[in-house]
């Protein structure tokens, strides 16, 4: 008997049916680059998962020793200091990709009927792939991640009725605590990348169930086939994204490792304080308003943002013509730049 | 040819309402899983909420209340090597005399420092500035009306008291640091500076 026959028999799917599987037909549109930035971030959370993976034999997650796991990491274990560079990185362009991602879908309205509820499930990526890196950054333990996590914590606090409780349950305690650390490694490391597993497969589900959001550009010859092959045209097109994200990655992790600040201590706050980049604009927001107002609006301009394919229906049915999000998109995306331009050249 | 097996799960020739013996095993079967599951997910938001202990405090002793005069202010360190800012604002003699400010920002909890070319406390994560009597001037927590927390205070036989916790991130780690314990630090104070 055959390996193949062998095989078969035990895996009973046959060529055309995982040739169903994978060659869907994409729309053309799909050949520009700019429309890989969907598959960019899942590579991205690949490479952070087989980095992070690495980085656990050795990072240990208690207050006593944290800082200094890191520190051996990045300067004693070989090649520590370029895994932690990359998973840092892969990081920084995730969340980068993920926001693109997100402006092409907004404003590109492909988050119209029928793919709403996919809008939200994207929405919901966005938020945990935050989340991952909130939680990633403070594992560092140093001063400014440190300070970065208890101010987070106290912005849940701020959360009307539920709040105090989510601070509990994700301090472990009233404070910041010697059991704090633990926790934020289990939602970095667990949590957060199983959610994200999860609502990537449900993402994607309902983009086999509901296709690509066909779109035609200007250029395009009217006689050519509307659309071409996932597999192996863009799949191929993926591999070298994927490709060219691990050269930049590489460069970035060689250029510009990633660094280590003073230990964390809990009674002294740093002078000039800042979190990651991708939080400057709710840093800034936050001492434009009083704790619950800034809070409060946060969470009205996030609400705002999961319902919009609803909102623009709205829009949609009494002023069918209206391009109101582009708009609405564009002063979002200034007032985005704006706040994070003037957290990132002030000190206060 | 062999006889077809009787399929045992054709139903019977007399079916007892069937509709209603359907409701009752779903709604049996609803209630189990959500009593089952939801005892569970009980039991997990339980055991992730923690065992609920408040941060241990003790009283401790500051100083003789006639060695500070109003206008004093001294700096106070927990066994938690916490700093406490202890002014004398008074000269009732009593306990309304004094505040012992906390540092820990009410806004989002970072910690604030004295800044005296300012004559005023200041929060470097959002900004937040208070008067030497902890009162918010400006940013966030002045639009919210918060103050710097006070810790509480008493006297006893013209001593001063003040009730701290016991225990902070930074007493942790210092007992893990080396033989130097954190909390030999207790009551060590630094005295300021009088007020002219």
């Amino acid at each position: 008997m055959s390996i193949g026959s062998w095989l078969s028999e035990r895996v009973p799917v046959d060529g055309d049916q995982l040739r169903e599987l994978t060659n869907e037909p994409v729309p053309n549109h799909l050949k520009h680059w700019w429309f890989a930035l969907g598959g960019t971030p899942a590579y991205l959370f690949i490479v952070q998962i087989a980095t992070g993976i690495l980085l656990a034999f050795y990072y240990e997650s208690s207050p006593r020793v944290a800082w200094e796991s890191v520190r051996h990491i990045t300067d004693e274990v070989a090649f520590g200091w370029y895994l932690r560079s990359v998973h840092k990185w892969g990081a920084t362009l995730m969340i980068a990709t993920v926001v693109l991602h997100q402006m092409r879908v907004f404003f590109t309205a492909a988050y119209r009927k029928p793919r709403e509820l996919n809008w939200m499930v994207g929405m919901c990526l966005l938020v945990t792939t935050l989340l991952t890196g909130f939680t990633g950054y403070s594992l560092v333990y140093e001063q400014l991640s440190f300070w970065g996590a208890t101010v987070g914590a106290n912005i849940t606090d701020s959360v009307p009725v539920a709040g105090p409780i989510l601070k509990r349950m994700l301090l472990g305690g009233d404070l910041y605590n010697e059991r704090t650390l633990s926790r934020f490694f289990v939602l970095h490391a667990a949590v957060l990348p199983m959610t994200i597993v999860g609502l990537v497969a449900i993402h994607i589900t309902f983009i086999r169930l509901q296709g690509v959001t066909e779109m035609r550009f200007e250029d395009e010859p009217r006689d050519e086939p509307k659309h071409f092959r996932f597999f192996p045209d863009h799949f191929y097109t993926e591999l070298i994204m994927g490709l060219l994200v691990m050269v930049v990655l590489s460069a970035l992790a060689t250029v510009l490792p990633a660094a280590m600040g003073p230990r964390a201590d809990p009674l002294v706050t740093p002078e000039v304080i800042k979190p990651e980049w991708f939080f400057y604009v709710a840093f800034r927001w936050l001492k434009l308003f009083s704790g619950t107002a800034a809070v409060l609006s946060m969470g009205f301009v996030v609400m705002l943002m999961f319902g919009w394919p609803f909102v623009d229906a709205w829009i949609q049915r009494r002023r069918p013509a209206s391009e109101l999000h582009v708009w609405i998109g564009s002063l979002a995306v200034l007032a985005i730049i704006t706040l994070t331009v003037w957290e990132a050249v002030v000190a206060h | 040819m062999a006889e077809k097996p009787k399929d045992t799960h054709e139903p019977s020739s007399v079916p007892a309402k069937p509709e209603r013996r359907s409701v009752l095993l779903g709604t049996a079967m609803t209630g189990s899983l959500i009593a089952g599951y939801g005892t569970f997910a009980a039991y997990a938001a339980r055991f992730l909420y923690g065992a609920g202990a408040k941060v241990a405090t003790a009283w401790m002793y500051v100083t003789e209340v006639a060695l500070m005069k109003p206008g004093d202010s001294m700096r106070f360190v927990t066994p938690g090597r916490a700093k406490v800012a202890i002014a004398r604002q008074g000269s009732s003699g009593t306990v309304d005399d004094f505040v012992a400010l906390s540092s820990t920002c009410p806004h989002l909890g970072c910690q604030v420092h004295w800044e005296p070319q300012h004559d005023r406390f200041f929060c470097p994560c959002h900004n937040g500035t208070f008067d030497r009597s902890g009162r918010a001037t400006s940013g966030p927590p002045f639009e919210a009306k918060q103050s710097l927390p006070r810790y509480p205070l008493r006297i006893e036989n013209g001593l001063l008291f003040i009730e701290v916790p016991t225990e902070t991130l930074s007493s942790v780690d210092a007992d893990a640091d080396d033989e130097q314990d954190g909390r030999h630090a207790a009551c060590e104070y630094v005295p300021l500076r009088r007020k002219a």
